[in-house]
């Protein structure tokens, strides 16, 4: 009994070492791994930051201060802000809000849709450019039997996309039929 | 080990007989023994000694207490070792890791984005000059079957239309010949991602994309005469002229070229400047022109544009002649535009005490040669008159009053007789006549004649006149805020408080009016200049230089603005040849769109006072 004891310690103790140098091997291991990894990640950091220099001096050409006043002269038509566009501390600033005089110019007003005419185009039908007969989408037929139902609703968006009308709204059928729009 | 193993098992039974005893011995040994014995090493001792068998002598429990606890204790010494020798390695690695680890950090991560040239950058951090590996287009006849017999998969007829189709540009006949003729080379020494990406689409394996180093000034055009230019020999490169040269060692150097060079050159700026002198210069058919935006306080060159320019991306055969900076290199008797300097030097040692002092406008005769005013203002003329109508005999009978020392004096302590002290090289040297002075060479100078140099001698000279008096070399290189370059004290602060006036007087009713116009709000100050040029020995009539030199904004000079025009002509767009009609609107414009990007707001009510001088102009303007 003595005996087995003392050898199990011995063992005990030999395993326990073994496992020691195991777990120092796979920590040393993991050490190197994730070493690597971070190697790995750094190589590819570099050359994302190269890939971005590239698409970066791309945009700086193409945006260059020349380009940008061209675009100008043709486009934008942005000019410098002039004097009375600044204001000079608060007073100003609060005579923005005052009230109109009698005598004063009116207030620029912006353009802007009228929202009944947008519901209105809304409700129109769309029609072809070349015929001018008003266009079916074959989202818009799904209901009309069961086997074009299971079309649209198996291709319906694959449809669509494909098409090369472009309504705002397009809607397969089952959008169409939780909607409860026609 | 292995005798104090046996001795250990002949003794089994007799231990377990005596286990209590043992634990009660052990733990009375443990309070009385001073050290323990080696047992196997007196049992050995007493073997050689007799002669004789061992005879086996029963062990007592306190010495088989001694050689257990010894033998535990060796064991744990042992594995102590062990353990020691472990936790050496396990140091000795860590340590290795932190030493080396940063080390190939820096090996992996930083090196590779550290250019092989650094990159120039604007005042606001805007790349003008970046070295970056981009694409080419090589054919490497020995890709497709290692012989180069059969390089291509395509006729090289169909191959050239479908490269055509992919570069619009490129000569057909060229391309056909190079791929005809079996040898590797370049096809295109650089092209864009997309393009390399379809031509990899062509799926010819000999048509390859290698990438190459190359020096790219992503703004084209933009302060080419500043970023300047490099010689590539395919391994370095090397800058040859402009910041390019002046900058080269820090470029170039592994230690620095990680961070970029900051030069003075605001892009918007130049971008503005460039823009409007381009129109300008079109619209008034001149040759060439020259601009510059200086900060008065600092010395740096905020803008600094020359035209013709060119494209350092692509410099042909045309363009290589206009790489000289016109600013630097540009010498010509700018004229008019010194008459406040020379009014400021009669301020300042108080030749010129009072301003509403009428002086002789008739001609002056000098040297045998008699000089006029271009335009009759009257028999006598106030200062500020002489300034706002450009009297060329009065600044000469300042100029004479003041004398040939001081005035030679004056131009030697704004530089005028050296080459401009700035980075970039190709700057020209004055021709400056030297001392003593005649009086005819003095009263010339006075008004700007009788000696060339470069609008950037105007400029510096301008920025010490507005500034408070202050002289200072212009910079190409950024200057930290609140920095500024050294300066020497030319002018008298009062004298240039008083000059400011004088300036804003002479664009809000004088010759410069037209600035003040375009750039309402900004208080604008300066002279204008129209001078002859000197065509074989003989003023041409022709032929002049149109400057317009400018500050703004006056109450608080912050920038100075300085345009010169080389010849330019009478046009439907510009009603004269004079920098009135056509300097001066340039620098307005120009103003008017870098005065808000340069952080000067344009007021309406703010403005320097000149109301104790506008009443001398009201009945002759």
């Amino acid at each position: 009994m003595m005996m087995t004891t003392a050898r199990l310690r011995q063992i005990g103790w030999g395993a326990l070492l073994t496992l020691c140098f195991a777990a120092f091997a796979v920590l040393s291991l993991s050490v190197h791994a994730v070493r690597n990894e971070a190697v790995l990640a750094e190589k590819q950091i570099v050359a994302l930051k190269k890939k971005r220099q590239l698409l970066e001096t791309e945009f700086q050409a193409r945006a260059s201060q020349h380009q940008l006043a061209r675009w100008n002269r043709v486009d934008l038509g942005f000019v410098a802000p002039r004097a009375d566009q600044y204001l000079e501390g608060r007073n100003e600033l609060i005579a923005l809000g005052v009230p109109l005089g009698p005598d004063a110019p009116a207030p620029v007003r912006f353009a802007r849709a009228d929202a009944n005419e947008t519901a209105e185009f809304a409700r129109r039908k769309m029609v072809s450019p070349v015929s001018g007969r008003p266009i079916a989408l074959a989202s818009l037929n799904a209901n009309e039997d069961g086997a074009g139902t299971l079309l649209v609703e198996a291709f319906g968006d694959y449809l669509i996309k494909a098409s090369p009308i472009r309504p705002a709204k397009a809607q397969t059928a089952s959008a169409l039929s939780t909607d409860g729009t026609e | 080990m292995n005798s104090g193993a046996r001795a250990f098992g002949s003794q089994q039974a007799n231990l377990f007989d005596a286990v209590p005893e043992l634990l009660g011995a052990a733990s009375r040994a443990d309070r009385t023994s001073a050290r323990p014995s080696f047992p196997f090493l007196r049992q050995a001792g007493k073997a050689s000694g007799a002669f004789s068998r061992p005879v086996p002598v029963p062990e007592s429990l306190p010495a088989m207490r001694a050689r257990l606890l010894n033998t535990a204790r060796q064991r744990v010494l042992f594995l102590a070792l062990v353990f020691a020798a472990l936790a050496l390695v396990a140091m000795v690695q860590i340590f290795w890791l932190g030493a080396d680890g940063a080390g190939s950090s820096n090996r992996s991560s930083i090196n590779p984005l550290i250019p092989p040239r650094g990159e120039i950058t604007d005042r606001n951090g805007i790349p003008l000059a970046v070295t970056y590996p981009a694409y080419s287009l090589y054919f490497y006849p020995q890709a497709m079957d290692g012989t180069g017999e059969n390089p291509l998969v395509r006729q090289p007829a169909d191959l050239v239309r479908e490269l055509k189709a992919i570069f619009p540009d490129m000569d057909e006949a060229s391309i056909a010949a190079k791929l005809a003729s079996g040898k590797g080379g370049y096809l295109r020494k650089r092209i864009l991602p997309e393009e390399a990406n379809a031509v990899w689409a062509l799926g010819e394996v000999a048509l390859q994309s290698p990438q190459v180093l190359d020096r790219h000034y992503p703004q084209g055009r933009l302060a080419a005469h500043v970023v300047g230019g490099v010689a590539d020999d395919g391994e370095t490169q090397t800058g040859t002229f402009g910041m390019e040269a002046a900058l080269d060692q820090w470029l170039s150097d592994p230690d620095t070229r990680g961070t970029p060079a900051a030069l003075s050159i605001d892009a918007r700026v130049q971008g503005a400047l460039e823009d409007e002198m381009n129109r300008g210069m079109k619209l008034a058919k001149a040759d060439g022109a020259a601009g510059v935006v200086l900060d008065v306080d600092t010395g740096e060159v905020i803008a600094m544009a020359s035209f013709p320019d060119f494209n350092p991306n692509r410099v042909s055969q045309d363009d290589a002649k206009n790489t000289g900076n016109r600013v630097t290199y540009l010498r010509g008797e700018l004229g008019s535009v010194f008459k406040p300097l020379t009014v400021a030097a009669g301020l300042d040692a108080g030749v010129i005490t009072n301003l509403t002092r009428q002086w002789d406008a008739s001609p002056v005769e000098v040297g045998g040669k008699s000089f006029e005013d271009f335009e009759d203002k009257g028999d006598a003329l106030t200062i500020p008159e002489a300034l706002a109508y450009s009297s060329n005999t009065v600044t000469m009978r300042v100029g004479a009053k003041l004398g040939a020392e001081r005035l030679h004096r004056l131009w030697l302590d704004l530089g005028m007789d050296r080459p401009v002290d700035i980075e970039i090289k190709g700057t020209s040297t004055p021709l400056f006549p030297k001392a003593p002075w005649s009086p005819m060479t003095t009263q010339v100078a006075a008004f700007g004649h009788g000696f060339n140099v470069t609008p950037l001698h105007l400029a510096n000279a301008y920025a010490a006149m507005v500034n408070g008096g202050i002289f200072r070399p212009a910079t190409l290189h950024k200057v930290e805020p609140g920095a500024s370059v050294p300066g020497t004290r030319v002018f008298k602060p009062s004298t240039s408080q008083k000059m400011r006036q004088l300036l804003r007087l002479v664009v809000k009713h004088g010759t410069g009016r037209n600035a003040n116009a375009a750039a309402t709000g900004f208080r604008v100050g300066g002279k204008t200049g129209s001078a002859e040029k000197l065509i074989n020995g003989r003023y041409s009539t022709t032929r002049i230089i149109a400057t317009f030199a400018a500050a703004f904004p006056m109450d608080r000079p912050r920038y100075v603005v300085v345009v010169a025009l080389d010849e330019p002509k009478r046009t439907h767009a510009m009603a004269g040849r004079t920098a009135y009609f056509n300097a001066a609107p340039i620098v307005g414009n120009l103003i008017r769109r870098a005065g808000p990007m340069l952080g000067v707001r344009p007021d309406n009510v703010r403005d320097v006072d000149v109301s104790e001088f506008e009443y001398l102009l009201k009945d002759k303007s």
